[in-house]
């Protein structure tokens, strides 16, 4: 019988013994002796530890002539630190079934640390080494440059990641925004043990650190492992955050040629910042014009009355110095001109004449129970507890979120839809072979 | 979060991923299960409830012992397309007011189709479980498919074609893949979303005709995890589920052989391409069909070959000899039929496919002669221990194993022993099941590469 074994065993005793308690989500603000700061939903139900943090400084403050650092220099976190190479970190970690991993968005440095509440020592201690003592072996460089390399010359082929890209690169132009996040593979093949080095030490900070724990573990066991994985971190000063962005004043239609039956198409205006007072009102919009499920107008228009597409979709994107509302469908590229068509006029006919009643009151019932379902998996739960401290707000928000909701009144969307759904405002980019799409201006 | 309403599961369409390691198909959490969390009803309906009261949601999952495999040639795509038309109404329920009716209470549905089952799910709070149990019920009995719905459907079937195959070069020749393996017009060698001509000549009665062979409740499994009791849903089900009378099932055909016994190969050089992959696939027993003796040891095989950062070929190929930046290896034994083991590379830019091909076929071959140590088998069963752990973190993988396993007919009685036979396994036996997989018939490689050809 395996150690694994042995835990299992021990689990499902545990496991079958405990109350059927209600699914609460308690959240616990820990602040551990050292000053590092964290919350906690603390899950006896889960074997099991999940982290979920992040660092101030993402790959848009990569500096010029590095693209690609923080990517980079993140996967590489767990490649090896003080005298473990980077199979034998991996090896740690698989012998103690954890898992430590870095990724890096525009504008933050994100990690995550999972862990067998059994083996948690290890799992915070893996965790500190990656942090602490990363190695930056040349033969490791040189093995994820060469991953990621291959990775953008793959994505430049995939229809779906072409639009994507050209999506940022238009919208955001002149701005750090439409930087690939992965960098570029001139810049890649340029950088040094030193500028990964010099990268590391310059995110790696305590100041301005996120932090959210779900499982089974308690506060002080937290706070001391806390302190010991994120302790010896120094204080600093984070990249400054990118400059403002200019929303674009003009309608834009970008076509990227492709050998593809299928035109793959994205349509962005400018979005909702997180903290404007009509973000409740941009959650209930989003839905009904083609968020969510097989409810919204795009799912209906496009799909379900015309069969022009398999998928039509809208969704709010929102960054630290940007906001978007993007459309999303994909249509053979004879029919895809009528599939923009239709997504057009139906972005109209929301400006015009706001929802109805019954799909706000659909949409209100919707958002409602959708953070239930948000509450899945640890991982999903330390996930938003995580974004949440990002965004800025308190733990007592899961409460109120209800209320904030259901204050959404029609008059909110509609003069939300007259200020967002604008023709003057939209970018589309289509990428494929697409008949009767003209680019311009 | 993307999009996905329908998901095609199954086969080669992800051998284009960097990773894919085996999926650990095991429910851990509660050995010493209660009896009635498991029951069938007089009309044969299977049930399954996996209490759970982690978040206030449940999550049900009704799956059809029915998949693309049980179509025939002419007639493909017919298995998926009805998924599809599921959606579209009964006598009480309108077209697409089910998904409607979710998502205003709240929830979340969406539906898959494989080679050998056929699953609908929703996600909704607890006190809404009947609902879903009342139209998932209403649409396992009374499905109205209509011309007028059929027509718009059908091109959104051939835009979900277009989306996840016919704009892929590595779906592409998965397709091809598979036809190779288990042979043209053969079960698992037609594409899950059929052959492009048969979809387009499917109509009202074709749909119907399957819908009526195979959608009974003695030929279903239903599945609820969440915040709820095994009284609560034995309740509900008998209620909404129980007044469906059972009707004969046909026996399912799978054959016991591949495509050939020679060694074939499939290779596509496509524009759209710009980073190669070499992959093998050998034909391979699964837990139902074939030497079904080898399934565990096969899935540590797969693990200690392929699993992962640690393994065998990623340590040679791409940490050793530099010669790939990625190596994988996969096995899925949960199969009505025969399966396959699978062996795929990423070349590093330069090395030639004759050279990476060599590399692979000197690591088998080392492994058949020198054996595997004790050490690596332990390592890799604890990886696949673990990895099935933490699959019972989300509530949704706990209806999907149970929906794998007993829709091609296991058991939960196989389910709990997966852990020890898994444990059980020795190094001895990992090499039996490499010699008897690893053999000279029965594989096919697959090369893809841009256009200008072979490196």
């Amino acid at each position: 019988m395996s150690q694994l074994l042995r835990i299992l065993a021990a689990l499902v005793v545990a496991v079958a013994l405990l109350p059927a308690a209600a699914g609460a989500v308690d959240i616990k603000a820990v602040t551990t002796p050292l000053g590092i700061k964290a919350w906690l939903v603390q899950d006896k139900s889960a074997p099991a530890v999940s982290l979920a943090f992040s660092f101030a400084g993402g790959t848009a403050s990569d500096p010029a002539g590095q693209l690609g650092v923080t990517t980079l220099m993140a996967t590489l976190l767990t490649d090896g630190a003080e005298t473990l190479t980077s199979q034998a970190f991996r090896q740690r970690q698989e012998d103690a079934a954890a898992s430590v991993g870095f990724s890096a968005s525009l504008d933050r440095l994100g990690g995550r640390l999972r862990v067998l509440s059994a083996n948690r020592e290890e799992g915070f201690e893996l965790l500190r080494l990656a942090l602490t003592q990363p190695r930056f072996d040349a033969d490791m460089i040189e093995q994820r440059r060469a991953q990621i390399i291959a990775s953008i010359n793959q994505s430049n082929q995939r229809p779906g990641s072409v639009a994507a890209r050209t999506l940022m690169e238009t919208e955001f132009a002149g701005h750090p925004y439409a930087n690939n996040p992965d960098g570029t593979p001139d810049d890649l093949k340029k950088l040094t043990q030193q500028t990964l080095k010099l990268r590391a030490a310059a995110l790696l900070i305590r100041t301005d650190l996120v932090v959210a724990a779900v499982g089974d573990i308690d506060e002080t066991d937290l706070a001391r492992l806390l302190d010991r994985a994120f302790g010896s971190l120094p204080v600093g000063t984070p990249p400054p955050l990118p400059p403002e962005w200019t929303p674009p004043t003009k309608a834009r239609t970008v076509v990227v040629e492709r050998p593809v039956p299928q035109s793959t198409a994205l349509l962005a205006l400018p979005g909702v910042a997180r903290d404007d007072p009509d973000w409740y009102a941009a959650l209930a919009m989003n839905h009904i014009l083609g968020g969510g499920g097989q409810q919204s107008r795009l799912f209906n228009e496009v799909r379900e009355k015309r069969g022009l597409a398999y998928s039509a979709t809208s969704s709010l994107r929102v960054y630290k110095r940007a906001a978007l509302l993007v459309m999303s469908t994909a249509s053979a590229n004879e029919r895809i001109a009528e599939a923009l068509r239709v997504v057009k006029g139906e972005l109209a006919r929301l400006r015009v004449d706001g929802p109805t009643e019954q799909e706000l009151a659909d949409a209100k019932t919707y958002l409602a129970g959708a953070l239930a379902l948000a509450l899945d998996s640890s991982g999903a739960i330390a996930g938003l507890l995580h974004s949440m401290q990002v965004d800025g707000l308190a733990p007592d928000h899961l409460t109120k979120r209800a209320a904030l909701i259901a204050a959404v009144k029609i008059d909110d969307v509609r003069r939300l839809a007259r200020r967002l759904l604008r023709d003057e405002a939209l970018t589309t980019v289509v990428v494929g072979k697409p008949v009767g799409v003209a680019p311009g201006p | 979060m993307c999009f996905s309403r329908r998901a095609l599961l199954g086969g080669l369409v992800a051998a284009g991923a960097l990773a894919s390691p085996p999926v650990a198909r095991a429910k851990l959490f509660s050995v010493e299960r209660r009896k009635s969390d498991f029951f069938t009803l007089p009309n044969g309906l299977q049930v399954v409830v996996l209490p759970s009261s982690r978040a206030p949601i449940v999550n049900q999952l009704v799956v059809y012992k029915v998949g693309s495999a049980d179509e025939v040639y002419g007639k493909t795509g017919i298995a998926h397309f009805l998924e599809h038309m599921m959606f579209k109404g009964t006598g009480t329920v309108g077209p697409t007011e089910f998904s409607r009716t979710v998502s205003r209470n709240g929830g979340r549905d969406n539906a898959y189709t494989s080679f050998d089952t056929t699953g609908y799910y929703q996600t909704v709070a607890p006190d809404r479980l009947e609902m879903v149990m009342r139209m998932e019920a209403d649409r396992m009995a009374n499905l109205r498919i209509t011309e007028r719905e059929l027509i718009p459907e059908r091109q959104v079937v051939l835009e979900e074609r277009r989306m996840r195959i016919e704009n892929s070069p590595a779906a592409l020749l998965g397709e091809a893949v598979q036809e190779q393996l288990y042979g043209r017009h053969e079960p698992y060698g037609m594409p899950i979303s059929g052959y492009v001509d048969d979809v387009k000549k499917l109509n009202v009665h074709d749909l119907a005709a399957f819908y009526a062979k195979w959608y009974m409740p003695n030929n279903a499994i239903m599945i609820v995890a969440g915040d709820t009791t095994a009284d609560q849903v034995r309740k509900l089900a008998e209620k909404h589920y129980g007044p469906i009378p059972s009707r004969k099932v046909d026996p399912r055909r799978r054959p016991g052989e591949g495509a050939s016994d020679l060694p074939q190969r499939v290779m596509r050089a496509d524009a759209r391409v710009a980073e190669s992959r070499w992959s093998r696939y050998y034909l391979a027993p699964s837990y139902h069909k074939g030497e079904s003796q080898y399934a565990y040891a096969l899935q540590v095989l797969a693990r200690l070959m392929g699993g992962g950062e640690t393994s065998r070929l990623w340590k040679a190929l791409v940490v050793d000899r530099k010669m790939a930046l990625a190596a994988w290896a996969s096995y899925r034994p949960s199969s009505l039929g025969l399966t396959s083991f699978d062996l795929g590379v990423h070349p590093a830019s330069g090395t030639p496919m004759v050279e990476i091909e060599s590399a692979v076929g000197g690591l088998l071959g080392k492994l058949l002669d020198d054996g595997v140590t004790a050490e690596e088998v332990e390592r890799a069963q604890n990886q696949l221990l673990a990895a099935a752990i933490y699959s019972q973190d989300s509530l949704q993988s706990g209806p999907r194993i149970y929906g794998g396993v007993l829709g091609v007919g296991g058991t939960v009685a196989d389910i709990d022993a997966w852990p020890q036979r898994i444990s059980a396994v020795t190094p001895a036996a990992v090499v039996a099941a490499a010699r008897h997989v690893w053999r000279a018939g029965g594989l096919v490689t697959s090369v893809l590469t841009p256009q200008e050809g072979m490196r």
